[in-house]
C-alpha cells in the first residue's frame, strides 16, 4: 500500500486548520511568546521599572559630576533592552524557520510589544523622582539600547543579544566623561537634541528590520 | 597455538588516580573547544582598547599615570567582568536549559566535577584573554618608552577579579538555568562595579579598600619610580576575589545531585575555605593605613618594600641654582627649570631663598588624593623640596604646559612666604600674589591658577567669589596690597622683603603693614 495518488485526506480525518483565522493567530502568537519566555521577560521589565523607581526615590548616585549621576538610571534603561534582545533567542531553529511563515511578523509584533511594555515600566519607574533628561531622554535611550541589542542578536545570536547594550553602556561610561558632542553617544546629549534622537531611532529601526527579516543568528556554540 | 602466544597481551589497567586525571584533562579539553567564551572575546578586545587603553594613552609616559585609569581605577576589570559573568552564566545554565540535568546526574562521572570542568574552561579563556590583552597593552607602553616599573600586583588582582566574575556568573546560570540568567549576571556585575566605584570614592579607609574598583590609596604618585609598588592591598584583594571564586564553585557541589558524600564534603570544605579567605581579606583591609609609599597592611607588609629606590639625579640650572630630579623625570627637567627660573630670580639674594632644588617623593593622602603636598624650603643652606609626582605634569589629567608651569611657580611662592599647608595670612597671600606677578603670572590670571585641579585644598579656598562659572576676579584688600607691592621698583621691593620676611613667615605681619 502506498500513498501514491492520494489527493485528499482520508475520510474522518480532522480538517486542516488555517492559521490565518484570528483564533489560530492568537494561539500561534501565544505559543511563540511562551517559546521566547515573554511572560518571564515581562516580569523582569516590571522589576527594572521598580529598580528605576527605587534608584530615583532613594537617590542612588555615583560620586562625581553630572555624567556620573546619570549612570545608574542609564544602566537601568539598558537592562530592559538586554532582556528584550534575549527573548529573540529561539530553541527550534531550522524546523521553525522552515514551517513558520508567520515567523517574521511574530518576531516584529513580539518585539514591539515588549518595547512598549519596557517603556511603560520605565516611565512608571521614573515617577520615583527626578530623572535627568526626563521621559523623552528615557524613551530615546531605551530605543537606542534596544536597537543595539537586536542588532547584536542578529550578529551573535539571541542568547548573546545582551552583550551589545552592555558594551554600549561601557563605551558610554567613558564617552560621558569627555562631554560628547556626537549624536551617536545619545545618552550624553540633552533630551531635546534632535540628532541624538534621530540616531537612536535609526538604530532601533535597523534592529527591528534585522530581527524581523533575518531573525537572531543561530550560534554554533552554546 | 602460535597465534595465541604472539597475540599482544592486554595492557595492564592504569592506576585509578592516573586514569581519573587523564579523564579530567580530556573533559577540560573538550570544554575548552566547545566553550562559547571565545565568541565574546573580540567584543571585549574592542572595549578594552576603547575603554582601558585609549584614555591612558594621553597621560605622561610613566607607568603610574598610564595604568592608573585601567588598573588603579579598575577599568580593565569593568571591561571584562560583566561580559565574562554573562557568558559564564550562559555556560552554567547549559544542562538546565537543555533539560539534560537528570541525564548528566545519572552519568558515571559525578555532576560537580563535570561542572567544574565547564567553569574551568570558561575561566581559562577569560583569564587567559585578560592576561594577553594586558601584556599587549604593556608591550605597547614599553614601546613608547614609558618610565618606571609596571604594577604587576595589580595585574594579578585584575586576573583574580576576572576569575571571581566567571565563577559568580557560572553559579548564577547553574542555579537559575534560564536565558535571562546571562543578562542579569552581566548587569548585576556591572552594577556591583559601579557601586564599588561609588563607595570607593567616598570611603578612603577600612573595609571599603577591599572593593575591586576602589582607587583610594592604591596608586601612589611615584610608585615604581622613586619607591616600589606596595603589594599589601593587591594581596588582600586577591585573597578576597579568589575566596569568592572558591566559595562559589564549592556551592555548586553542595546539592545532593552533585556527587557522592565524599565530593559534597569536599565542596563544603571548599566553600568554607573560600568564605574564610574572603572574610580574612576584609579583616585585613580594616587594618590598612596609608603609609608614605602606599597602603600598608601590617600582617602582609614586608619592610623591604619601604626602601626607596636609590638613583643618581639628573640636574640642570635654573636662575643660577641647581635643579635635580630623578632620572625617571628627565623629560620634565627642562620644563621645571624653566618654570622655576622667573620666581627664583624674584627672590634671589633674600633670606631663606633656596640655593638648590631637589625632587622629593610624593605621596597620596586620603583627604586630598595626591594633591595637598606643597613644596617646602628647609635646611641650611635652604633647599627647595619638590614632590613633583604630586604636581601637575603637562598632559596629566588635562593640564597644559603653561598650567603646569604656573602651578610650580605658585607652590614655590607659597613655600617662600612661609604659608605652610594652609592658605596663609592675608599678608602672606598678598606677597605671594606680588611674587607671582613679578614671575609672569598676572594678577588677572591668578584666581584661575589657584583654582586648578590637583593643587592643595588651600589654593581653591583662598579664591574669593568662587561659583559655577569659575573663580571671581582678582579683587579685594589682598590683591590691592599685592598691587601696591608689585608697583614698587624692583630694588625697593627687594629691600622691603629683606626687612620683613621674618615677620611675614611667622604670620605676625598684618596686611596694613605692606607698603
Amino acid at each position: 500500500m502506498t500513498a501514491t495518488g492520494l489527493q485528499s485526506p482520508p475520510a474522518g480525518a480532522a480538517p486542516a486548520r488555517h492559521p490565518a483565522r484570528p483564533a489560530g493567530l492568537a494561539r500561534l502568537a501565544w505559543l511563540h511568546a511562551v517559546s521566547r519566555r515573554v511572560p518571564v521577560a515581562l516580569g523582569l521589565l516590571a522589576a527594572f521599572g521598580v529598580l528605576l523607581w527605587a534608584a530615583l526615590y532613594w537617590r542612588w548616585n555615583i560620586a562625581g559630576g553630572q555624567a556620573a549621576r546619570m549612570f545608574i538610571p542609564l544602566t537601568v534603561e539598558a537592562g530592559p533592552a538586554a532582556v528584550i534582545s534575549v527573548t529573540s533567542y529561539g530553541p527550534f531553529r531550522e524546523p521553525e524557520r522552515a514551517a513558520g511563515r508567520w515567523l517574521p511578523w511574530l518576531r516584529l509584533t513580539m518585539t514591539v510589544l515588549l518595547i512598549a511594555a519596557a517603556a511603560g515600566a520605565l516611565a512608571a519607574g521614573a515617577a520615583g523622582g527626578r530623572l535627568a533628561g526626563g521621559s523623552l531622554a528615557l524613551l530615546r535611550n531605551l530605543a537606542g539600547f534596544t536597537g543595539i541589542g537586536l542588532l547584536t542578536a542578529t550578529a551573535l545570536g539571541g542568547a548573546f543579544g545582551w552583550a551589545g547594550p552592555m558594551a554600549y553602556l561601557l563605551v558610554t561610561e567613558v564617552a560621558l566623561q569627555g562631554h560628547p558632542t556626537t549624536p551617536w553617544v545619545w545618552a550624553g546629549r540633552p533630551a531635546a537634541d534632535r540628532g541624538a534622537a534621530i540616531c537612536a531611532c535609526l538604530v532601533l529601526a535597523a534592529g527591528l528590520a534585522a530581527i524581523t527579516l533575518r531573525g537572531p543568528r543561530e550560534a554554533l556554540r552554546e | 597455538m602460535t597465534a595465541a602466544t604472539q597475540a599482544p597481551a592486554r595492557p595492564a589497567p592504569r592506576p585509578a588516580r592516573r586514569s581519573a586525571a587523564l579523564a579530567a584533562w580530556r573533559l577540560l579539553r573538550i570544554e575548552l573547544r566547545r566553550s562559547p567564551m571565545p565568541l565574546i572575546l573580540p567584543l571585549i578586545a574592542a572595549l578594552f582598547w576603547f575603554d582601558s587603553y585609549r584614555p591612558s594613552a594621553s597621560t605622561p609616559p610613566m607607568w603610574v599615570y598610564r595604568t592608573f585609569w585601567n588598573m588603579g581605577q579598575g577599568h580593565a576589570i569593568i571591561d571584562f567582568g560583566p561580559l565574562v559573568a554573562g557568558t559564564a552564566a550562559w555556560i552554567g545554565s547549559r544542562d538546565g536549559r537543555r533539560g539534560t540535568a537528570d541525564l548528566v546526574t545519572a552519568a558515571p562521572r559525578p555532576r560537580w566535577p563535570a561542572q567544574l570542568a565547564s567553569w574551568a574552561a570558561a575561566a581559562a579563556w577569560a583569564v587567559g584573554a585578560y592576561l594577553v590583552f594586558v601584556c599587549v597593552m604593556f608591550a605597547v607602553y614599553a614601546g613608547q618608552g614609558v618610565i618606571g616599573t609596571p604594577p604587576w600586583w595589580w595585574v594579578a588582582a585584575g586576573a583574580a577579579a576576572v576569575l571571581a566574575f566567571s565563577a559568580a556568573g557560572f553559579a548564577v546560570g547553574a542555579y537559575w538555568p534560564s536565558r535571562f540568567a546571562s543578562p542579569l549576571a552581566a548587569f548585576g556585575a556591572f552594577l556591583a562595579m559601579v557601586m564599588s566605584s561609588q563607595i570607593g570614592f567616598s570611603h578612603a579607609s577600612g573595609w571599603a579598600l577591599i572593593l575591586p574598583t576602589n582607587s583610594n590609596g592604591n596608586f601612589q604618585p611615584d610608585s615604581g619610580m622613586l619607591y616600589p609598588w606596595l603589594p599589601d592591598l593587591p594581596i588582600a584583594r586577591i585573597m578576597l576575589l579568589a575566596g569568592i571564586a572558591l566559595a562559589v564553585t564549592g556551592l555548586l557541589g553542595l546539592p545532593a545531585a552533585s556527587g557522592g558524600a565524599g565530593l559534597r564534603r569536599m565542596a563544603a570544605v571548599l566553600t568554607i575555605a573560600g568564605l574564610a579567605a574572603a572574610g580574612t581579606a576584609v579583616g585585613l583591609a580594616e587594618t590598612a593605613r596609608l603609609g608614605p609609599h602606599g597602603m600598608v597592611i601590617p600582617a602582609l607588609h614586608d619592610a623591604a618594600s619601604d626602601r626607596p629606590y636609590s638613583y643618581a639625579p639628573v640636574c640642570s640650572h635654573s636662575a643660577g641654582i641647581p635643579v635635580c630630579l630623578s632620572p625617571d623625570y628627565r623629560s620634565e627637567l627642562a620644563g621645571v627649570s624653566a618654570a622655576l627660573a622667573p620666581v627664583v630670580s624674584e627672590v634671589a639674594g633674600l633670606p631663606g631663598a633656596p640655593v638648590r632644588a631637589a625632587q622629593a617623593a610624593a605621596t597620596y593622602t586620603s583627604g586630598e588624593g595626591q594633591a595637598g603636598q606643597p613644596m617646602t624650603i628647609a635646611g641650611q643652606p635652604p633647599a627647595l623640596r619638590m614632590p613633583l609626582g604630586a604636581l601637575g605634569l603637562p598632559g596629566a589629567f588635562g593640564w597644559t604646559t603653561s598650567q603646569a608651569a604656573d602651578q610650580v611657580r605658585l607652590l614655590f611662592a607659597h613655600a617662600f612666604v612661609g604659608a605652610g599647608n594652609g592658605a596663609g595670612t592675608p599678608a602672606q597671600q598678598a606677597v605671594q600674589a606680588a611674587l607671582l606677578q613679578g614671575a609672569g603670572v598676572p594678577f588677572s590670571l591668578q584666581p584661575e591658577v589657584l583654582s586648578l585641579t590637583g593643587l592643595p585644598g588651600w589654593a581653591r579656598a583662598s579664591v574669593r567669589g568662587q561659583s559655577a562659572r569659575g573663580p571671581g576676579p582678582a579683587a579685594g584688600p589682598v590683591y590691592a596690597a599685592a598691587r601696591r607691592l608689585a608697583a614698587l621698583p624692583a630694588d625697593a621691593r627687594h629691600a622691603w622683603l629683606a626687612g620683613h620676611l621674618a615677620a611675614l613667615r611667622s604670620g605676625r605681619l598684618s596686611l596694613g603693614r605692606l607698603p
